[in-house]
């Protein structure tokens, strides 16, 4: 069961704050990280949504990104619409991807699930990439950003941007947190807790499931037309399933379950990747070996660690939430 | 409530489900008596829905349920409980319970609230807990319950949805001679409103708790009737030679 | 389009469901013991490939690399089998995904550093590298010998599956692993042999692959999903299974390529997408489920 404890609030507060500070404080380079980790924190928190308190580990959540960021950029690019439906649009594409592999995939188990998602987010990467119309590998440019003139906002302004991107962030984190605490997240919860009872106490686990990663599907389409309105260009290298692996890698070491431990995962990430980057170009096996890592120190990780040591520590009964567990 | 018309199993060459027919009247306590291999534990997926008949109807409160799945069915106001505990073992007791009130109330989909929040279903949650013995052990995580605890939480959940009629899978299985008159007396104190039927081989629960006794063997019917007379026919003393309390 | 082209596509149809069945064999037998799925599966077939190259470079005999580059696979294999995956047995099949999937990302750079990014190639050897003459067409004699391989490996696994000793405690083992183990199968050993056999025939897949595909360090994963969909289509565990869902998605690729070639990239998923949902469980699963 998600619980939104204080300390998480304190943390997704400090950290919000602070990645504003860095990109108020420094320039360019530091607000492009803060914008990167923003898109990073969005997809791994609406990753957890699902594999942390659904038990379904998706491979195909950069796939939905790409979905959103490729329909934004058709609708507002190529077919001339104004730029806020197309956003809308774009996430709805996502949503509704998610919500059809979800429906697919409902009558089967975890491991079938994770095979399935990376098929059919290699499936999205095929079709965008072999899409002459869209550009085909080269890409497709001319994105804009939305156009917030009459509220006096300049989103082309980097700094700007920068706090529109934690700006967004911030809302997905509450959306993810307002449905966990749902009845609906409580289903889901205790689908994944035993799916079998769910049934038994007339719950359709199939058509749940499918929605939960329909939302969670919505959410990372939000962070598809953050990076397309970031670079202003889109190429299919956003669905390669190397960026939905970093997205699982980010949820596992930030601490699966926590919704709010992916979000602190994404930071280190992004931060690491950006120092390693200096020192070497074999970013992949760095990640991999973290994973394994991770999991081999007992899967719990980061903030999810700090979460139980804390909670050992302060002895009271113990919390009823585990909601991580494999 | 619910009839059940010829209904038949097989599989493969293996027919396990003879042909069997009966009737529960609204708020009739049935039990379902037979020895092992008798088909009991088949007829009651095929009541609940993980197993589709081969041929044969079943009709709750007239309607045939025969096409409705497992979560169907409980929607319609059927609900079971397990012969081996089925509990949501990350949660604690009383998270248990709300997700049970909360399907049963129907809250269980919405975003816009919180339904362990929802005032008629921590009601639910509160009566169950009751009517099971666990209202001062709501707060423990089901990992750290006891097994008759966690019994009792097995028959909670089923109640804890407000059905109409609870299908009961052996019940006292597992369970020791203090818990089972606990479990004798929340049968008895089971609403009249709900219809109840319970699989079981033990002869002193069936005795003691229902109105009507059907006995299966070999896939079919073999008597039915009320305890007295059950405890008087021949066919049912043959099946179970040896198994009888001579002042039973 | 003549009856010779039918039968060339025909023909790369049947090699290509034998590269697929090489690899999907060693996954889903690997699956139906350990219950778990080695998604770093494509990543071992990569190294036969690269491995296969060098060696091949080393003793100027491709049949050399043929026979040693699976070897070695099968020793890295072995080393991460004991080092990685039997420690995580008891962790659940979650945690050996994670960690399979994390050596996707070590292999993936591991080539790089070895092999550099361009991609590499592996010439036929001299008595393969003409045409045969088969049904009636002039086909490459490299790719009738690949299609050759895959069917003898195919025999070779059905003979030992059924009429074996191990071949019957690893079915055993597969349908209900406590039982056999109450039997007195050693199942830990059965499982480690198994996987070791399971990397050989990727090892091999990949060396065999090598002077059609030619390796690039994307062909771990533009295989695996492939196999991943062959595996789900046959159904879990049965080599029947592998053999079936090899030729679907092998005819259903070769063919769909030439016959709708602006769809040939998502037919085969469409597939994937009704056997999820008509039939989960696959074609012919090891363990045939219930209703």
């Amino acid at each position: 069961m998600f619980r939104q404890t204080l300390p998480r609030t304190l943390v997704l507060l400090v950290t919000l704050a602070g990645l504003a500070l860095y990109a108020i404080l420094g320039g360019f380079f530091a607000r492009e990280l803060v914008v990167s980790i923003a898109i990073l924190a969005i997809l791994a928190v609406s990753l957890d949504v699902v594999a942390g308190f659904g038990g379904m580990v998706s491979l195909a959540h950069g796939a939905m990104m790409g979905l959103a960021a490729y329909t934004y950029a058709i609708l507002s690019v190529k077919l001339g619409w104004p730029l806020l439906p197309s956003a809308i649009l774009g996430v709805g594409a996502s949503a509704v991807f998610g919500t059809l592999i979800g429906w697919i995939t409902g009558r089967t188990t975890g491991i079938f699930f994770i095979m399935a998602t990376l098929a059919f987010g290699q499936m999205a990467y095929t079709v965008f990439f072999k899409w002459r119309w869209l550009g085909g590998d080269d890409g497709m440019g001319g994105i804009k950003r939305f156009d917030l003139g009459w509220a006096g906002i300049d989103l082309d302004d980097s700094l700007i941007f920068a706090l529109f991107a934690l700006a967004l962030l911030a809302m997905v984190y509450a959306a993810a947190a307002w449905v966990l605490r749902s009845a609906f997240g409580r289903t889901l919860s205790g689908i994944h807790s035993n799916e079998d009872r769910m049934r038994a106490l007339g719950v359709n686990t199939v058509l749940h499931r499918a929605r939960a990663l329909g939302f969670s599907a919505l959410l990372a389409g939000v962070a598809g037309i953050l990076a397309a309105q970031h670079v202003l260009y889109i190429s299919p290298e956003l669905l390669v399933w190397t960026v939905s692996g970093e997205v699982l890698i980010v949820v596992i070491l930030g601490g699966l379950g926590t919704l709010i431990g992916p979000l602190v995962g994404a930071v280190i990430f992004v931060l690491l990747k950006d120092a390693i980057s200096d020192y070497t170009d074999h970013w992949h096996i760095v990640i991999g070996l973290l994973l394994i890592a991770t999991v081999l120190a007992g899967g719990r990780g980061i903030y999810g660690q700090i979460e139980h040591w804390l909670s050992r520590r302060i002895s009271s009964p113990p919390e009823p939430e585990e909601a991580g567990d494999a | 409530m619910l009839e059940v018309r010829n209904l038949c199993k097989s599989f493969g060459g293996l027919q396990v489900t003879r042909d069997i027919s009966f009737a529960l009247e609204p708020g009739e306590r049935r039990v379902i008596l037979g020895p092992n291999g008798a088909g009991k534990t088949t007829l009651f997926n095929l009541l609940v829905g993980t197993l589709t008949p081969s041929s044969g109807d079943i009709l709750l409160d007239g309607r045939s349920v025969r096409g409705l799945s497992v979560a169907a069915r409980a929607r319609a106001g059927l609900s079971r409980s397990y012969q081996k505990n089925n509990l949501f073992e990350a949660l604690s007791i009383r998270e248990n319970l709300l997700l049970a009130a909360a399907a049963g109330h129907g809250k269980a989909d919405t975003i816009l609230r919180d339904s362990f929040r929802d005032g008629a279903v921590r009601e639910t949650v509160a009566q169950v807990a009751e009517q099971v013995a666990l209202t001062s052990m709501l707060d423990l995580p089901v990992r750290s319950a006891s097994y008759g605890a966690r019994r009792q939480l097995e028959v909670g959940l089923a109640l804890a949805t407000r059905p109409q009629i609870l299908l009961m899978d052996e019940p006292t299985s597992g369970v020791g001679p203090t818990m089972i008159e606990g479990f004798h007396r929340l049968l008895h104190s089971l609403p009249r409103e709900l219809t109840v039927l319970i699989i079981e081989h033990d002869m002193d629960l069936a005795f003691d708790v229902a109105d009507r006794i059907t006995v299966l063997n070999f896939g079919e019917v073999v008597f039915e009737g009320t305890p007295e007379e059950t405890h008087g026919n021949k066919v049912v003393r043959d099946i179970y030679l040896g198994d009888w309390q001579a002042d039973a | 389009m003549d009856s010779g082209f039918w039968i060339l596509q025909f023909l790369n149809a049947v090699q290509f469901s034998m590269l697929l069945f090489l690899l999907s064999i060693g996954l889903t037998v690997i699956f139906g013991l350990l219950h778990f799925v080695n998604l770093a599966h494509g990543a071992l077939y990569m190294l036969g490939a690269y491995i296969g190259i060098s060696v091949a470079a080393a003793s100027s005999s491709f049949w050399v690399a043929l026979i040693v580059a699976p070897l070695i696979v099968a020793l890295i294999g072995a080393a991460l089998y004991i080092t990685l995956i039997d420690r995580l047995r008891d962790a659940g099949p979650m945690n050996q995904v994670l960690v399979t999937f994390g050596l996707i990302f070590v292999f993936l750079d591991l080539v790089r550093i070895g092999w550099g990014d361009v991609a590499l190639g592996l010439s036929a050897p001299e008595a393969l590298s003409g045409t045969s003459r088969i049904l009636g067409v002039q086909y490459p004699s490299y790719r009738l010998f690949v299609i050759i391989l895959g069917l003898a490996v195919m025999a070779g696994l059905w003979i030992t599956l059924s009429r074996t000793r191990i071949g019957a405690m690893i079915r055993a083992s597969v349908e209900n692993g406590d039982m056999a183990a109450a039997l007195g199968i050693n199942v830990g050993r059965l499982f480690f042999i198994v996987f070791c056999v399971g990397c050989v025939l990727a090892g091999l897949a990949g060396v065999v692959a090598a002077p059609v595909a030619s390796a690039t360090t994307g062909m771990g994963i533009s295989i695996l999903i492939p196999t991943l969909i062959v595996v789900v289509i046959g159904g879990l565990g049965s080599l029947q299974g592998a053999i079936a869902g090899s030729l679907i998605v092998g005819f259903i690729e070769t063919f769909g390529a030439v016959l709708v070639p602006g769809f040939a990239a998502i037919v085969t998923y469409v597939l994937l997408a009704a056997v999820l949902v008509a039939r989960p469980q696959g074609l012919l699963p090891a363990r045939g489920g219930e209703q």
